[in-house]
């Protein structure tokens, strides 16, 4: 199968630091490989095996992040910004799996936290079915078969291609390559597309009126010695019913 | 353009919220329920103008109607198209979203109709702040929520086309391993790496039967330490007791959005800076070996 991994597409929300009346400061934050992303490289070479493991990246992302993990071609859609409008990031992602083209998979990091819609907007605009929390998945001929996890079930589903399948990491990586790894990967060619290239525009159908602090900013703090914020807990929480 | 949101539903999580969120356009929402009868019946009772109801085949996953939603919501052309963040609800959001040319935002709590444009309020950065979007055209968001109690009513519920289903069969469905009590439980006492050594452990155990509570942790202590085989969070369990009482725990986004449906979080740690503070309804800053003593001394009281 010809299966495309799509990491390093978004920022990582820590590198964002709040600021005094909620507005947000990104710095110089780049595309970061997501908490996903190294298990959407392991389903990827597990479909690909005996066929073709494309990784693909955006903007700033850095390809050799997956090259020393895998992949044998590599594609970054250079100039793509990171947007809130999560239409326009999958929109951008769809063109660049068009313009690979052949791709019977496409897996992608499920995102829940940060931007769960795109795994399902991206199957949305290239036609395909998407299945997401995906575990792990294996090739059966031209079809996949994954194991994912639905509200308190452990479901085996069998799917034909072309598919997006949103995988959802279990926990953090257990071997990251190592530095001569990651040496070679810098040594091999990355494929740039432009926006241009493929046809899109990065224009998004939402507009940021502003960001603010929540209202309910955080807990109510209990404060004194340690038995007095022990009794105060225990007189809010019995007073709110809850024990 | 119809005025009335429309909502995607493939289970009932956040469903009452986000047909009263969506009735801020003005007319009580549409929903799209794909799912068993039960969920068409609850979607009548949520406050809902109407109800299209997909009765998935035995056998194909709700994520298979992608096509059959995407021309629903095409044909009604709504302004606003809202899902929970339940793995097929946001499945096919994104079908929709794309047929009908929809901007989409994520973490949405709110929804306002400003002028000729639809602002949705959403929390960015694991909860850090709230921003507003404005959209002129169509959009869509994934919902944060909290489960409401249904007004009741009952919305006219019409039986759509399945249309043509994607090729997605479900081939084996089997309960996951169980959590020890843990979902079910009324209060659960969690515990992270605060906690130092195993043998401290039988503190925990002795705090959570003075409440009446199931004990959980987080990943590293049941994936490193291995002192427990379940553990709470985005790859372990979500749970819903009243009260969760979190011990040692930093409270990092994977882990709590395991307790995002607990009533009241209580939560201990010597750091002022730990963020599981913004997740709770009672912080103390200590050390927890200080504190749990004086907490079972105070409920013996
Ligand atoms: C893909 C992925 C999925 C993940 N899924 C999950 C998941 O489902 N569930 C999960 O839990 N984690 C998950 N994690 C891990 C998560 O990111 C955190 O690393 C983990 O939750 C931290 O556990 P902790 O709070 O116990 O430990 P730490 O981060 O070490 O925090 C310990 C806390 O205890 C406090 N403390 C220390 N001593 C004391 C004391 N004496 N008294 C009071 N407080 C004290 C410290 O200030 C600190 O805040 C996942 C990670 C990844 C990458």
């Amino acid at each position: 199968m010809k299966v495309v991994a799509l990491y390093k597409w978004a920022r990582d929300p820590e590198a964002a630091t709040v600021r005094a009346g909620g507005v947000v400061d990104w710095g110089n934050a780049k595309m970061v490989a997501g908490d996903d992303d190294h298990a959407v490289i392991e389903v990827a070479k597990t479909l690909a095996e005996g066929g073709e493991l494309v990784g693909l990246t955006l903007g700033d992302g850095d390809a050799a992040w997956a090259v020393a993990r895998g992949v044998d071609v590599a594609y970054s859609v250079a100039d793509a910004p990171y947007l809130a409008d999560e239409a326009t990031t999958a929109a951008i992602m769809a063109a660049a799996v068009k313009h690979i083209g052949g791709v019977d998979v496409v897996v992608i990091g499920d995102a829940e936290q940060q931007h769960p819609a795109v795994p399902g907007l991206l199957a949305g605009l290239l036609g395909w079915p998407a299945l997401s929390a995906v575990g792990s998945a294996s090739a059966d001929g031209a079809k996949v078969t994954v194991e994912r996890k639905v509200v308190g079930n452990i479901q085996t589903v069998s799917a034909g291609t072309p598919v997006v399948l949103g995988v959802a990491a279990a926990g953090e990586e257990a071997k990251p390559p190592g530095m001569m790894q990651m040496l070679q990967a810098r040594k091999k060619p990355v494929t740039t597309l432009s926006l241009a290239d493929l046809g899109v525009a990065a224009d998004q159908g939402v507009t940021s009126a502003g960001t603010a602090l929540p209202e309910l900013e955080g807990a109510k703090m209990l404060e004194g010695s340690p038995a007095e914020v022990a009794a105060a807990l225990v007189a809010a929480l019995r007073s709110d019913g809850v024990l | 353009m119809s005025g009335a949101a429309w909502v995607i539903a493939t289970d009932t999580k956040y469903l009452v919220s986000m047909v009263t969120a969506g009735a801020a356009l003005g007319a009580a929402p549409t929903v799209v329920a794909v799912g068993p009868r039960d969920l068409a019946e609850a979607a009548a009772e949520s406050g809902a103008g109407q109800v299209v109801w997909l009765e998935p085949t035995a056998g194909t996953p709700a994520e298979a109607y992608g096509p059959a939603v995407a021309a629903l919501v095409t044909a009604a052309g709504p302004r606003l198209l809202l899902a929970s963040s339940a793995a097929a609800a946001r499945t096919l959001l994104g079908a929709a979203a794309a047929a009908l040319g929809a901007a989409t935002v994520s973490g949405a709590i709110a929804v306002e109709a400003s002028g000729d444009k639809v602002a949705v309020k959403c929390s960015r950065l694991g909860g850090a702040v709230v921003e507003t979007f404005e959209a002129a055209g169509p959009v869509a968001a994934v919902c944060q929520g909290y489960d409401a109690p249904a007004p009741g009513g009952a919305a006219p519920i019409e039986s759509a086309d399945l249309g043509q289903p994607a090729a997605l069969t479900i081939a084996d469905e089997h309960p996951a391993p169980g959590g020890g009590g843990l979902t079910e439980a009324e209060r659960v006492v969690g515990f992270g790496r605060g906690i130092k050594v195993r043998a401290d452990m039988a503190m925990v155990e002795e705090l959570a039967a003075a409440l009446n509570a199931a004990v959980g942790c987080t990943m590293p202590v049941a994936d490193d330490y291995k002192w427990m085989d379940q553990y709470i969070g985005r790859s372990g369990l979500s749970i819903a007791p009243k009260l969760y009482l979190a011990l040692g725990i930093q409270g990092s986004p994977q882990h709590t959005q395991g307790i995002r449906d607990v009533k009241v979080v209580a939560a201990i740690n010597t750091d002022p800076e730990a963020p599981i503070f913004r997740r709770a309804t009672y912080g103390i800053v200590a050390d927890l070996y200080e504190v749990v003593p004086e907490i079972l001394a105070a409920l013996k009281s």
